[in-house]
């Protein structure tokens, strides 16, 4: 920057490279520190152990030998799975038929839309926080369910449904986001195409089979990918709501990363927790690039 | 077809307001819509429920939250609050909140907007592959980065200083993406007549670009007030002392304390408010552009 100033000052003009990286230079510093070097830190992190003192010692694979023979790691990567399973269908579903519902234009249209929304902008904390109470043995989820004639429980303390219960929270706070991308994807089909159907005698449904819902793939996919890739991150519901617990029922891989890292100050192999993580959502982005790539 | 284009296809301008402008002939009638507005009721309820009780409940008395707990809106009283704000710390975690989310804006804004300028608007070296490196980080999951960065702030002395929290977030690739985007949309032209009339480089973008870019820096800046304002995982980790804790971090840690249910969500509301009303009054530009911000809650 000093060298820059001063050429400025000598009147001499800058050559436009200079100036366009003076411009680029305070963000790629701020990426050089905060996200390249700790990206790489981190994947070198998870072959080596790391001490609070600063000590560095290298351990090859032995991070993910211990891995993957620990069942407490074994049991957040199926945590995650089947949180992802539940939440992520879940939510796109709701997603799809709410955008619909509201794709019209009527009055009210809007208003239901933006309602739907409301979760997406409300922190998990809060969210975390109101649902433990509806959650809770005589909240309204359970009064809810033995009006049905199911048996009240808790939620949040049984090792069957605490894992449902965060996976619905996390569609609670998602869905509002999907029907917002499957309105957008919706606001692209032409008026035409659905005219023309109508004048070839199409009904209501047929005209939704064939026409809307296949111009509704790409939009779909997209949110399977952002979904997935949020789902597999699932902490901070978790963290006020359960803790991981009971027994573990919760203990997603991001909990366990966190765990590992900041309670039990076992640096490298949380690393390698993180690396995991890194591959999964390396894996789902492939493979959406693979599927939709062929398909276009 | 990359996520990053499946964005683009996703975004065209003014997309959300084309069936509302015209007369849709396929706009539910009869039935059809009484049945449409039902469900759509029901749906809306719903999802209200949460934020309703939350408030409700927030105006309980102290301890009366037991169940079952009334979720009628009679006999409400403000006393949570009064407790809620009789404590310091409450105060405290608001202005740490606050000067996270405040701060982050405005220099998130500042720097991502300079470079956006550079990568969309200035030749040189390497700029393609720093742009697209940057962008690559989107693939990277922040948890990736989590214990480096922390280790980083950590030796650095930046545990519970208000540095080690907002310094980390304001490499955001989000908003270097989304204003490069957006700076590639004015035309060359107006650049160029203002560098003819003797404007440097640092004039272009103040005078020129940064005033264009109004309507970007605006949705990006209720944006990222949001995803401060709700973030928890690093105001968790860098915020040890609880005079350092936000409203979020503060909040998780009321609730872990077994105080009197009514005062957690008391103080949930006022975490809630703000966010409420920009959502409120920002609710368009929110809406109409979340589908092109992405992810991040």
């Amino acid at each position: 920057m000093t060298t820059i100033a001063r050429r400025a000052r000598r009147g001499r003009p800058l050559s436009p490279g200079w100036i366009g990286l003076g411009f680029v230079l305070p963000c790629f510093l701020l990426f050089l520190m905060f996200r390249f070097g700790p990206a790489i830190a981190g994947v070198l992190l998870s072959f080596a152990n790391y001490t609070v003192g600063g000590n560095l010692e290298w351990k090859g694979l032995l991070n993910y030998q211990r891995l993957v023979a620990d069942p407490g790691f074994l049991n957040a990567l199926r945590v995650t799975l089947v949180y992802t399973l539940i939440s992520v269908p879940l939510t796109i579903v709701a997603a799809t038929g709410l955008a619909l519902l509201t794709r019209r234009a009527f009055r009210g249209a809007r208003l239901y839309r933006s309602i739907f929304f409301l979760p997406v902008v409300t922190s998990l904390i809060l969210a975390g926080v109101v649902f433990t109470w509806i959650f809770s043995s005589g909240g309204p989820w359970s009064t809810v369910l033995s009006a049905f004639g199911f048996p009240v429980t808790d939620w949040l303390e049984s090792g069957t449904f605490a894992l449902p219960a965060v996976a619905l929270v996390g569609v609670w706070t998602r869905f509002g986001y999907g029907v917002l991308i499957i309105l957008a994807r919706l606001q692209e089909v032409p008026r035409e195409l659905e005219e023309a159907a109508v004048v070839d005698g199409a009904g209501p449904w047929r005209r939704f089979r064939h026409v809307v819902l296949p111009q509704l793939r790409p939009a779909v996919f997209f949110l399977v990918i952002i979904e997935t890739t949020f789902s597999f991150q699932a902490f901070d519901t978790i963290y006020v709501m359960t803790s991981g617990g009971p027994v573990d029922a919760t203990y997603s891989l991001v909990f366990d990363l966190y765990q590992e890292s900041f309670v039990n100050f076992d640096f490298g192999y949380a690393g390698a927790i993180g690396v995991v993580l890194f591959v999964l959502t390396l894996v789902i982005a492939l493979i959406q690039r693979a599927t939709v790539g062929r398909e276009s | 077809m990359s996520v990053v284009d499946t964005i683009n296809g996703l975004t065209r301008p003014s997309a959300g307001r084309r069936t509302t402008a015209t007369r849709d002939p396929f706009a539910p009638r009869g039935v059809a819509k009484v049945l449409t507005h039902l469900i759509a009721a029901v749906c809306a309820l719903v999802t209200m429920f949460p934020l309703y009780a939350m408030v409700i409940l927030s105006l309980r008395r102290p301890g009366a939250v037991e169940f079952p707990a009334s979720l009628v809106p009679w006999d409400l009283s403000v006393e949570s609050f009064g407790l809620i704000f009789a404590t310091p710390e409450v105060w405290r975690w608001m202005a740490n909140t606050l000067v996270y989310a405040l701060v982050s804006v405005v220099l998130i804004l500042l720097i991502s907007a300079m470079a956006g300028y550079a990568f969309a608007k200035r030749r040189f070296r390497g700029r393609e592959v720093m742009f697209w490196s940057l962008v690559s980080m989107l693939m990277v999951p922040y948890q990736v980065t989590l214990i480096p960065l922390f280790i980083l702030v950590a030796r650095s002395g930046g545990v519970d200083t208000y540095w080690g929290l907002i310094l980390p977030g304001l490499a955001n690739v989000q908003a270097v993406f989304l204003m490069r985007q957006f700076i590639m949309g004015i035309p060359d032209d107006l650049i160029e007549a203002a560098r003819i009339d003797g404007c440097g480089d640092w004039r272009i973008f103040a005078r020129i670009v940064l005033p264009l870019c109004r309507p970007i820096l605006a949705t990006l800046g209720i944006f990222v007030f949001l995803w401060h304002w709700n973030d928890f995982l690093w105001p968790l980790l860098v915020g040890q002392d609880p005079a350092m804790r936000t409203l979020t971090t503060g909040i998780a840690s009321l609730q872990a304390e077994q105080i009197p249910l009514s005062q957690v969500f008391a103080g949930s509301v006022v975490a809630f408010v703000p966010i409420f009303l920009a959502y409120l009054v920002g609710q368009r530009y929110i809406t109409d552009n979340a589908v092109a911000v992405g992810i991040k809650g």
